[in-house]
């Protein structure tokens, strides 16, 4: 077991320098404007991708649980998701600016993920449910979608700025279609966070007596909820479509953070080992 | 009148709303809680304190103006879906009509072969007409329930909200505890709690994986035919007895307390650390404050407990100290005080919220409705034929917009090459 999570840990350092390296090529690629670039970031993108699902395999089958439970453990979590969702839109729309700005996000959060302990502790006993894997997992997918949409949202605020330049016309959508496709990382995201909350309601009933507590993590995932339900409902109005819609999607991504970051550190709660 | 019924059942109102609920629950979290008007004047100012506790921000969740602003969000979602209703109805009836297909977002000309432009869209297959100039028509719908996405998402919200407040209105909880053996009546009811078994699960090196109460609750309420039920309660897994879900909620030290006097047994119990007990009819109590596990060492190395103990006369302080396992409290003599058999006790939380599953339910039919509502937006697309045998696709998606013109396009292109 020891074995595996030492080659765990080699993975990881792995998957840290791929990121680095696809940061940098995506950032070449929006400033050398070579296409071929964009390309090898998203080939490199990939592989760090597929260590990581292998380091994440590792972690798993070596401490005998899923590796979901601890702070590093959501964190390098967190950066796969975003990292799943992001090579998906870069995919499905082609378009890989996305990984210009998805890169820099997905390698801090796996730099935050090495700055918490990689030790494998025992679970207390209310973590040990099933209920854990799907309340997690869940938000995983559901981080991973609002990163990309916030990501959207941002190409979407500074693609108003640059006019008549046939690099960016080439690789950055018009703004309907940017606003559609970021429209569609909110509803996976949206549809994912009210799964979240749902099994973190089913599981906190089963462990702690009370569906919904007010804790504080409970409390910052309804304002997120609450912030991108205002967004879907911003894009319906037509005068609000567009720049506040894009706002919005930003705005929510920080309340993401906020919720998985800042509310274990600022705001201790029921949910301090999460 | 009619204006103000219409702002209410509005969306501008609706954004507002949710803005305002967003920005309330983000203060209350960064706003402590609960705390007194001396604790907040000592935190910040005495003019902020007042003004904290007027607005009820101390207790945000449960403020009245939170309440009434989730009293309009219900009106509002009520509204909104009762005025939707007939709209929505004759939509989805509409859906495949060919009156009503309005306006096309993507339409392309020259297709020979319209049915494998649907089949690669994978739309359903088309039904013909004959459209009022006499030309044939064909038209597939798909996803006509998701024209219902926003609206059942909109019931479910209602539920979720009607079953939570009534749950926090009607749910009775209380909490009881004690160490195996002892029956514990629940103060305000006819229940009594017996505590049959209590367990610790550790694994090797002594970490507990999980707490396990077996316990029996009586019903008291007729005293000629006590109903009894059995249960178990451990971490994630609540028993049930009488209507009640039965949490295994903590857990924590106790000791068994013994009085004695000329060498017999005067005064028996066991006391929870906090507790406290009177030395039979006199003024004097002892509170058990704490047990230490590894107080001292043995001669042969092995720990020795101790009781952390507090005296009081009449309710006044009198003295503290700590009692060594096998010792005994001298300040009451003649009587023998001592404390003995460290234990661990079991705290368990009896409760009954009939609706809890209105917002379960209310909560399944708000993500079916957001499923419905990204996953199943409906399309159309339909084809005419022209006077040279030729076939003209049309397609329009609400929610879809340029990029399902896009998908209707790409596939009319592959088609056609
Ligand atoms: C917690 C609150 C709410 C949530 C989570 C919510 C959710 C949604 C969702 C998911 C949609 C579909 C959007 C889309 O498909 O792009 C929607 C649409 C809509 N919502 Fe809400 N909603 C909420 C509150 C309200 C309220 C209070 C109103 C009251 C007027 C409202 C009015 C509408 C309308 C008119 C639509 C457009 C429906 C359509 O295009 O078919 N919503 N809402």
């Amino acid at each position: 077991m020891t074995n595996l999570l030492n080659l765990e840990g080699i993975f990881f350092y792995a998957v840290i320098c791929l990121y680095f390296a696809a940061t940098v090529f995506y950032f070449l690629f929006v400033t050398v404007k070579k296409e071929a670039l964009g390309k090898a970031a998203a080939a490199i993108q990939i592989l760090g991708l597929v260590l990581h699902t292998a380091a994440l395999i590792l972690r798993g089958i070596g401490a005998g649980r899923l590796p979901l439970t601890n702070q590093y453990e959501f964190a390098t979590s967190f950066a796969w998701g975003l990292c799943l969702v992001s090579l998906v839109f870069i995919w499905r729309f082609k378009f890989p600016v996305i990984g210009t700005f998805a890169a820099p996000i997905i390698l801090l959060l796996i730099g935050y993920a090495a700055m918490q302990s990689r030790e494998v502790k025992a679970l207390m006993p209310a973590l040990r449910s099933s209920w854990l894997g799907f309340h997690v997992s869940t938000a995983i997918i559901a981080y991973g979608s609002f990163g990309v949409s916030a990501v959207l949202g941002l190409i979407f605020l500074l693609r108003e700025r640059m006019k008549n330049q046939g690099f960016w016309d080439k690789h950055i959508p018009a703004r309907e279609k940017l606003d559609l496709i970021s429209y569609r990382s909110v509803c996976l995201g949206l549809l994912f966070l009210t799964f979240t909350i749902i099994t973190g309601a089913i599981w906190a009933e089963q462990a702690w007596g009370s569906y919904w507590s007010w804790d504080p993590k409970e409390t910052w995932s309804l304002v997120t909820w609450l912030i991108y339900a205002t967004y879907l409902h911003l894009r319906i109005r037509r005068g609000w479509k567009g720049r506040t819609a894009a706002i919005f999607a930003v705005v929510g991504f920080v309340c993401v953070l906020f919720t998985y970051v800042g509310v274990n550190t600022l705001l201790p709660g029921l949910h301090s080992y999460a | 009148m009619k204006k103000l019924w219409k702002f209410l059942g509005s969306m501008q109102f609706a954004i507002g709303l949710l803005v305002v609920l967003a920005l309330a629950c983000a203060g209350g979290s960064f706003l402590p809680q609960g705390l007194r008007y001396e604790e907040y004047a000592a935190l910040y100012s005495e003019r902020t304190a007042g003004l904290i506790l007027a607005l009820r921000l101390d207790d945000v969740f449960h403020s009245w103006w939170v309440l009434v602003l989730t009293g309009f969000l219900c009106g509002n979602l009520l509204l909104c879906n009762l005025l939707r209703l007939p709209q929505l109805l004759r939509r989805s009836r509409q859906a495949g009509d060919p009156a009503h297909l309005g306006a096309p977002t993507v339409t392309v000309g020259g297709v020979q072969d319209p049915d494998a432009v649907l089949t690669r869209l994978r739309m359903p297959k088309a039904v013909e007409h004959t459209d009022a100039e006499g030309r044939t028509l064909r038209i597939a719908v798909k996803h006509r329930a998701g024209l219902w996405g926003a609206w059942v998402c909109h019931l479910g919200i209602l539920l979720l909200i009607l079953g939570f407040v009534l749950g926090q209105m009607t749910k009775e909880e209380y909490t009881v505890y004690g160490v195996p053996g002892q029956v514990k009546q629940i103060e305000g009811t006819e229940y009594a709690l017996k505590i049959r078994d209590f367990q610790l699960q550790r694994e090797a090196d002594g970490f507990v994986t999980q707490y396990t109460t077996a316990l029996t609750l009586y019903d008291l309420s007729n005293e000629d035919d006590v109903l009894a039920q059995d249960a178990t309660a451990s971490v994630n897994h609540p028993g049930s007895a009488f209507g009640f879900k039965l949490y295994q909620n903590s857990t924590g030290d106790a000791a068994h307390f013994t009085v004695r006097r000329d060498g017999e047994t005067v005064q028996e119990a066991v006391l929870c650390v906090g507790e406290q007990i009177s030395l039979l009819n006199t003024p004097l109590q002892v509170q058990l404050r704490a047990v230490l596990a590894d107080h001292d060492k043995a001669a042969n190395g092995s720990s020795v407990p101790g009781y952390a103990y507090q005296i009081y006369i009449d309710d006044s302080f009198y003295g503290m100290d700590v009692q060594p396992e096998g010792g005994t409290i001298q300040d009451f003599l003649p009587y023998e005080v001592s404390f003995s058999e460290p234990q661990s006790y079991t705290l368990i939380q009896l409760k009954r919220d009939r609706f809890s599953r209105l917002a379960l339910a209310g909560g399944l039919i708000t993500l079916l409705g957001l499923f419905l509502a990204f996953y199943c937006q409906t399309r159309r697309v339909w084809a005419i034929r022209e006077a040279d045998g030729g076939w003209t696709v049309f397609g329009s998606s609400p929610k879809g917009g340029a990029l399902f013109a896009e998908q209707v396009r790409e596939a009319a292109n592959q088609v056609q090459s």
